[in-house]
Formats: C-alpha cells, structure tokens, sequence
C-alpha cells in the first residue's frame, strides 16, 4: 500500500517530536493506544492560563508511518488554537488531509484521541469541569 | 476428532463461506491442525488449477478462486492466534467488544509500553549506557513472563468458548469472546515489546 506524499512527509520529517513538562499546571498529556496495530501515542499541549490558547504542542508516537504523520498532523493543527478550538479536530479532518485509506482510519480516530486526552488532562489540573469529549471520545467515522 | 469435507468438488465452499465452513469444521478453536493439513491437501487436490486447464474459462475462475480461499482458509485457522482472531471477527467481536473505540488496554499498560519503549530509542541511539541495558534484560524476561501469562488465560477462554458452543449457551459465548478479544489487544502490545526488546538487545551485542 502506497502512502500518500504528506503521509511520507509528515513521517520522515516529524513536526514537534518531544517532551513537555509532564507536572507543568499549564500541560496537559495524552497517552492513547490502538491495540489493533499495537501503537502508543504521547500528545502534550501547553497552554496559556490567560488566553487559553495553545502555544506549544509536543508528540512522541511509536508505530507506523500513519500514525506517526497523524499525530504530527495533529501537533501542528493544535498549536494557536484555543482549547476550545482544539476540541473541535475531527479524525476526517486528519483523513482527508493526509489521504489516509480505509485501513489507517484508526490511526487518525487515535491522534483525535490524543489531543482530547490531552485536553482533558489539562481541564483535570486547573480544576475544569469535565463536560462532554475528554470523558467519553466519540470516534466520528469517516 | 471433526468432520471434514471429503471432497469440496463439484459443490465446493459457496461464496461468502467463513473459513471453518470451507472445512467443515465447527466454530471451535480447539482443532486438529493435522487433520486440517490433511483436508486442505485433499480439498487443494480436488479444486486445483491443473485440473481444469482445459476447462471453461469460467470454470478456471472458479478454480483459482477455491483454491485461493482455501489458501487463506488454512492459513489462519492453522496458527492458534490467528484462528482466534478471526472467529472474532466473523463473531462480530473487534477490539474489546466495543467496535471501533481504541484505547481498550488498560492506562497502566499504556503507559508501561510508552516508557519501555522511549528507553528502546536510547539503546538504539547508542550512548552505551549499562545500567540501560540491565533494565531492558529485565524488562524483556518479565514480559515474556506475562507474555506467557496471557496466553494461558487466553487458552482458558478459548476452551470455555469451546464449552459454550457445545453447550449453545450465548451468554457464556458472549463472555469468553469478551474476553478473548481484551486478551488479543494486550497480547498484541506484549509481543510487540518483546519482539523490539529482543531485537534492540540483540543488534547492539551481535547475537542475543
């Protein structure tokens, strides 16, 4: 199966790969699997108290290219969103622009995952009522 | 021992036919993979290509296709795992029991996983750290351990599917597949990481 060139991009040239301050009040972090494939995804988001917008976005992935460019994909989308904007990242949004086929859906429903762990993480330190997504993801699919 | 076709020609597996039905079998998963090779042979035997080389073409169609499904037949009902994964997913049963949804494994194991596998990335990025290589030997035994662990609570779950089918009781079938399916998802990290583990220690020193 051939990957798509943003797939391939995404994959050899990972945007944003590392580590952010775990105990840090303004990071929230994100740890997801796909037990089909056997994939972890670290996704880390710092925000800023006052804005709520996010100004720094970190991922650490181990498993194929898909999820890999996923969630690099999904670094990048997050960075100078608000929060709220943030939650609003669909799994299609990340399918359509990486091309991702029918078999590699779940990496994409797994990056959406992510920055809704890593959302809810951050809401959960600063004291934030759990509303709806972080508490109960809704894989949206394609 | 089962029962199995003796012969699949001239009516053959009708399409759409599920990998135990191409041999007759129930849908156990305990199963004579002797007896399997033997009616693979013989089902290969009756439908193969060869045969209908002056046939229709049509017919040679038909041919290439038999032989093919039972080609993937006996493939994946002859490995243990794999037979299990399949009766899961004709049974409807994917990733915990609960469709799509991923993140079935539990967080602790995630997280055990991520960490093992950020200290896989040092040993290959080779700074020759020993107590590195220490941790990871050890990391490696106790997860071959639990490895084995999980294989024989999934051997437990596949006899009491086994035991539900023959007792046509949909509960307890139910249940073990539940169960065999949240055992698939965690066996899949742990060979993974046992796998890489294994790999990672073993090209840094030559030979493991």
């Amino acid at each position: 199966m051939a990957y798509s060139d943003k797939v391939v991009d995404h994959y050899s040239n990972p945007r944003n790969v590392g580590t952010l301050d775990k105990s840090s009040s303004e990071v929230g972090t994100g740890l997801v699997g796909a037990p089909e494939c056997g994939d972890v995804m670290r996704l880390q988001i710092k925000v800023n108290p006052q804005t709520q917008i996010i100004e720094e976005a970190k991922f650490k992935t181990f498993g194929c290219g898909s999820a890999i460019a996923s969630s690099s994909l999904a670094t990048e989308w997050v960075k100078g969103k608000t929060v709220a904007e943030a939650m609003a990242i669909s799994n299609t949004d990340i399918v359509k622009e990486l091309a991702l086929p029918p078999v590699k859906i779940h990496c994409s429903v797994l990056a959406e995952d992510a920055i809704r762990a890593a959302i809810g993480d951050w809401k959960q330190k600063n004291g934030m009522a759990e509303t709806e997504a972080a508490a109960q993801p809704v894989a949206t699919t394609a | 021992m089962p029962e199995f076709a003796s012969a699949v020609f001239p009516g053959a597996a009708p399409p759409g036919a599920d990998y135990f039905s191409v041999f007759n079998l129930p849908r156990k998963l305990a199963l004579d993979t002797r007896a399997l090779e033997q009616a693979f042979y013989r089902q290969s035997r009756a439908v193969h290509p060869d045969r209908f080389a002056q046939a229709s073409a049509e017919r040679q169609q038909w041919s290439l296709e038999q032989t093919s499904l039972l080609n993937d037949a006996y493939r994946t009902l002859r490995d243990p795992i794999a037979r299990t994964e399949y009766l899961l997913r004709i049974e409807g049963v994917t990733a915990g029991g609960r469709g799509e949804t991923p993140a079935q494994v539990p967080p602790e194991l995630l997280a055990e996983v991520f960490e093992l596998n950020m200290q896989l990335d040092e040993l290959r990025a080779g700074d020759g750290d020993p107590q590195l290589r220490t941790d990871l030997e050890a990391a490696r035994v106790e997860f071959e351990q639990r490895l084995a662990l999980v294989d024989g609570e999934l051997a437990r779950a596949q006899d009491e599917w086994d035991q539900a089918v023959e007792a046509g009781t949909g509960a307890a079938r139910g249940a073990s597949a539940a169960r065999m399916a949240a055992l698939l998802d965690k066996r899949r990290y742990m060979r993974n990481l046992v796998r890489e583990v294994r790999e990672a220690l073993g090209a840094t020193l030559g030979e493991a």
